[in-house]
């Protein structure tokens, strides 16, 4: 294992894998109180066709990816909030459009190969400095703007029209918050793929709760246990060459079952 | 004295269907009024709208003396939503709960705790601030979501259907709470129930509302049948029942017998 450590690609792994934890885990407790779930796994499924343009036209996958799941996001929301449409629909309608879109702007592709499936599933060994740059500058932006506002998004958690009426600029922190989940959903396309990355912002609130009842330790739970399922997930894959997706969410959903059955065993911890 | 709330032909229009039409009601400070009327009437849409939640489609609403998008920004206006808009097991402690009202406030923290347990024990909560919310009975949950709304120092509240899932006893100290509210912060309280009987005895006036505003004014007049086939349709039947109810005895003496 000391070996495998001293291997630049598993160190820009390893790097950029604790701070995609520590990011997703901390929306992931958003996600959860909105219920947020399905959003989420719309929002991802709509960044691929954004990635597959970008890699059709021989440009950023990054930026068209995060192009799309910024529109969809936010289109997804304003239906949401506006409520004529239900949002389930809405998502179920709007994801598949855009993973359709995708797969045959791809197959029209000249550049077609293989990195399909790295953006569906992920692929760590592609993980570059650059990467590590480029998520490691959202994820300070991004958690700082949480930690800045986190009782207003709390509130907003609670109940969008009391905060309302208690003079809290929802529609603001509702869009940021679907932007915010968006932009990292793409930036965790090359660890965990665009389809499973949802598991890493769903799973560890979800988990967490079923042991602990206050935000707070929830929060601290998510975030501990997310940077091991990553850092060990990274090192199994290495080790059994096998998906690096696809061993972190096994090892999530693992946790999570071990979760449920503690919470049946012993009570919610406090 | 000006009005606290004013509404002038106020019309809302949802999913192209009118919900309340024409609607002119004035609540004047200090008082207690209670909304009352069928399911679907348009009670928990005409406090929305009061509370700039919805935009009216015709007319105006004044609260505070100004529109309510500039009066919200003053934290002078508290909201207590229908139970099933909380969300029962959120991960909050009861300290939590009530500090939410303060998020606006530009409090230190030390100030904020101290408001919070404060208004914990005002409304009968004190020593349970660690206590997880979700684990709370209904009417205990119903007491910490006051203690949110009044923390804040609000001159006008809004209740909707404050007093379901609460025990009849519980209810008739609740609405007495109000009117301590009323009598000692000088708060203008606007409920909307389904309980008319009840909130007859406690409330300064009753508004009837079925899409047409039918009844606006002092509870006494309000149980005439004239008025309550208009509210509710022609086969209206209705029991009070309070302590000076003489029906009541009669229905229970018959029934012991």
């Amino acid at each position: 294992m000391a070996e495998l450590l001293e291997i630049p690609f598993v160190q820009n792994a390893l790097i950029g894998g604790v701070i995609l934890a520590v990011l997703l885990s901390v929306l992931s407790l958003f996600i959860y109180l909105k219920n947020w779930s399905f959003i989420n796994v719309g929002i991802s499924h709509a960044a691929f066709g954004g990635l597959a343009v970008g890699f059709y036209l021989g440009l950023s996958p990054t930026v068209f990816g995060i192009i799309f799941a910024v529109a969809t996001g936010l289109l997804i929301g304003y239906i949401s909030r506006k409520g004529d449409i239900h949002e389930d629909i809405s998502i179920g309608i709007l994801f598949s459009m855009s993973m359709a879109f995708g797969v045959i702007v791809i197959t029209l592709s000249p550049n077609y190969n293989t990195d399909l499936f790295t953006f569906l599933f992920g692929n760590i060994l592609t993980i570059s400095k650059g990467d590590i740059i480029l998520l490691g500058g959202f994820s300070v932006f991004a958690l700082g703007f949480i930690a800045a506002f986190f009782n207003k998004i709390m509130y907003c958690c609670y109940n969008e029209e009391v905060a309302y009426v208690s003079g809290i600029n929802t529609p603001f922190y509702y869009y940021s918050l679907i932007t915010i989940i968006a932009i990292a959903t793409v930036l965790s396309v090359k660890l965990v793929g665009v389809i499973l990355a949802s598991a890493m912002m769903i799973l560890p609130a979800a988990m967490a709760n079923q042991i602990f009842w206050h935000y707070r330790k929830i929060l601290v739970f998510s975030v501990f246990f997310s940077i091991l399922m990553v850092v060990a997930g990274i090192f199994i894959s290495f080790q059994y060459d096998l998906p690096s997706g696809a061993t972190i969410v096994l090892l999530y959903s693992a946790l999570f079952s071990i979760s449920v059955l503690t919470k049946k065993l012993i009570g919610k911890a406090g | 004295m000006s009005p606290i709330l004013r509404m002038e032909n106020l019309t809302v229009k949802l999913g192209g269907r009118v919900i309340i039409e024409n609607i002119n009601l004035r609540i004047n400070r200090q008082e207690i009024v209670a909304i009352v009327g069928p399911n679907g009437g348009g009670k928990t849409t005409l406090i929305k709208t009061a509370l700039g939640l919805i935009t009216p489609t015709e007319g105006t609403v004044e609260i505070l003396g100004t529109t309510p998008e500039k009066a919200i920004k003053t934290g002078k206006i508290g909201y207590l939503p229908q139970k099933t808009d909380i969300p029962r097991n959120f991960p909050f402690s009861v300290l939590d709960v009530v500090l939410l009202g303060l998020v606006n406030s530009g409090l230190s923290r030390k100030e904020k705790l101290e408001k919070a347990k404060k208004y914990l024990s005002y409304v009968g909560m004190g020593g349970l601030e660690d206590h997880p919310y979700g684990r709370l009975s209904g009417g205990q949950q119903q007491r910490v979501s006051i203690a949110r709304v009044l923390v804040s120092d609000p001159e006008i509240i809004f209740l909707d259907e404050p007093s379901t899932g609460i025990d009849v006893v519980a209810q008739e100290s609740f609405y007495d709470f109000l009117k301590k509210l009323r009598d000692e912060k000088g708060i203008t309280v606007v409920m909307v129930s389904h309980d008319i009987g009840v909130v007859g005895k406690f409330v300064d006036k009753v508004a009837g509302l079925n899409r047409f505003l039918h009844y606006y004014g002092h509870p006494r007049d309000f149980f005439q049948r004239h008025v309550l086939e208009k509210l509710y349709g022609t086969d209206v039947e209705l029991i009070i029942h309070s302590p000076e109810c003489v029906a009541c005895e009669h229905f229970h003496s018959d029934f012991r017998k």
